[in-house]
């Protein structure tokens, strides 16, 4: 008999309404609770702990000692609350966020090797909930998202290398891609730079994505073309002086209008310089 | 200190409001909602709608490195207060509440939802 899909095993754990913990290969672990899921551990992505630790509320070792603390079936979460190290929204947002990272890499379409403990529970204790349909609903929504910010795969698992010079005149960047530009390296993956910067790896892959859409990272489209020598800009031309007086019923500009799309005019001087390095 | 839930329900307190529901900006996901007849379009489209709030200010302000404690959309029933959340490792979460523009006070249903967001992180 064929195993079952993850999904079959999944759902199958919802309808027994199981308490317990649910391992999945070795990449992870899917926590539940009387069928709902509660927390989801992947070793791909920063968990809570990661999460807080790179936050710099908590060092690692403060995080060791809360668990130790806290101890089996207890609940670690409501104690780093009581600390003072978050808030109670900030504790469910960080478990909401961590799981929903978790699982978006975890619980792809697969068969694959599954252990069920029951009733084992995780350290921080149950701070939010998840059925299971809306769980894998919302990691296909995640994956169309990826898709309408950059429909192509093809940066998710390759080095982030920004390029050395931008398109235009200026770029726009959230908190996250700034982070990422100056942390990346051109060997970091979009998922080793999240575990870097302690931030969800899906956010990082859907900034990766946003700055490939913007132009600001190599993309195999870029690096085809060879790569232009860095030298400071020409200094642009002074308009030539008007020579005839305008006259009535002339057009009172004697530059003909710029229509071009600015990259266009960037994809032009590409070119440019790539015959010229021929 | 108040949860999700609470700060929702807390949310739904305010004079004149008729939903309020809490988006995680950088996914476009509905975290949870109270009185929102399709919450997940309601997450992308307030979510979109706050992205090009930022970006449109970003480009048309001199001021540098400035934050936005909130966004006012007046309809001709409604008005739509949009509050970001920095959160300490991803974000913003945005608190959007919809209010009966007849029935509402919009200053103190902005005093109200800095009072929610400020326990909702304070620990």
């Amino acid at each position: 008999m064929a195993a079952p899909t993850l999904d079959a095993v999944l759902t199958g754990l919802a309808q027994d309404e199981a308490t317990g913990s649910l391992r999945v290969g070795k990449e992870g672990t899917v926590y539940y609770d009387h069928g709902r899921v509660s927390y989801v551990e992947c070793a791909a992505t920063p968990g809570v702990e990661g999460l807080l630790g790179a936050s710099g509320r908590i060092s690692a070792n403060g995080v060791r000692h809360a668990r130790q603390e806290a101890g089996p079936g207890g609940d670690g979460g409501a104690l780093l609350v009581d600390k003072g190290v978050l808030s109670r929204g900030e504790l469910e947002f960080c478990v909401l966020s961590a799981t929903l990272d978790a699982a978006f890499f975890l619980l792809t379409p697969k068969t694959v090797r599954t252990r069920f403990k029951d009733g084992e529970a995780h350290w921080l204790g149950i701070h939010w909930f998840f059925d299971v349909p809306g769980l894998l609903r919302e990691c296909a929504r995640r994956r169309a998202r990826l898709e309408r910010a950059w429909p192509s795969s093809e940066l998710d698992a390759r080095p982030v290398t920004p390029l050395r010079r931008i398109p235009g005149s200026h770029a726009l960047l959230s908190r996250l891609q700034w982070e990422l530009l100056l942390a990346a390296d051109s060997t970091a993956t979009p998922v080793e730079l999240a575990r870097r910067l302690g931030r969800p790896a899906y956010s990082t892959l859907l900034a990766v994505r946003e700055l490939a859409a913007a132009g600001l990272v190599v993309t195999a489209e870029t690096a085809a073309l060879p790569k232009r020598t860095p030298k400071p800009p020409p200094p642009p031309k002074p308009p030539p002086p008007p020579k005839r007086p305008t006259g009535p019923g002339r057009s009172t500009s004697e530059l003909p209008q710029v229509n071009a799309d600015a990259t266009d005019v960037n994809l032009l001087l590409r070119l440019r310089d790539a015959l010229e390095a021929l | 200190m108040i949860g999700i839930e609470d700060c929702l329900s807390e949310a739904m307190s305010i004079p004149g409001a008729l939903g309020a529901i809490l988006v995680d900006h950088t996914s476009g996901m509905a975290v949870a909602g109270k009185g929102i007849p399709d919450p997940g379009r309601a997450a992308a489209g307030l979510s979109e709608a706050y992205r090009a709030t930022l970006h449109g200010i970003a480009l048309a302000s001199e001021e540098t490195g400035f934050r936005i404690e909130d966004v006012i959309v007046t309809t001709g029933t409604a008005y739509h207060l949009v509050r970001p959340m920095e959160m300490m490792f991803d974000g913003p979460l945005l608190l959007c509440v919809r209010l009966d523009v007849e029935r509402s006070n919009l200053a103190l249903a902005r005093r109200r939802l800095r009072t929610i967001t400020d326990e909702l992180v304070a620990s």
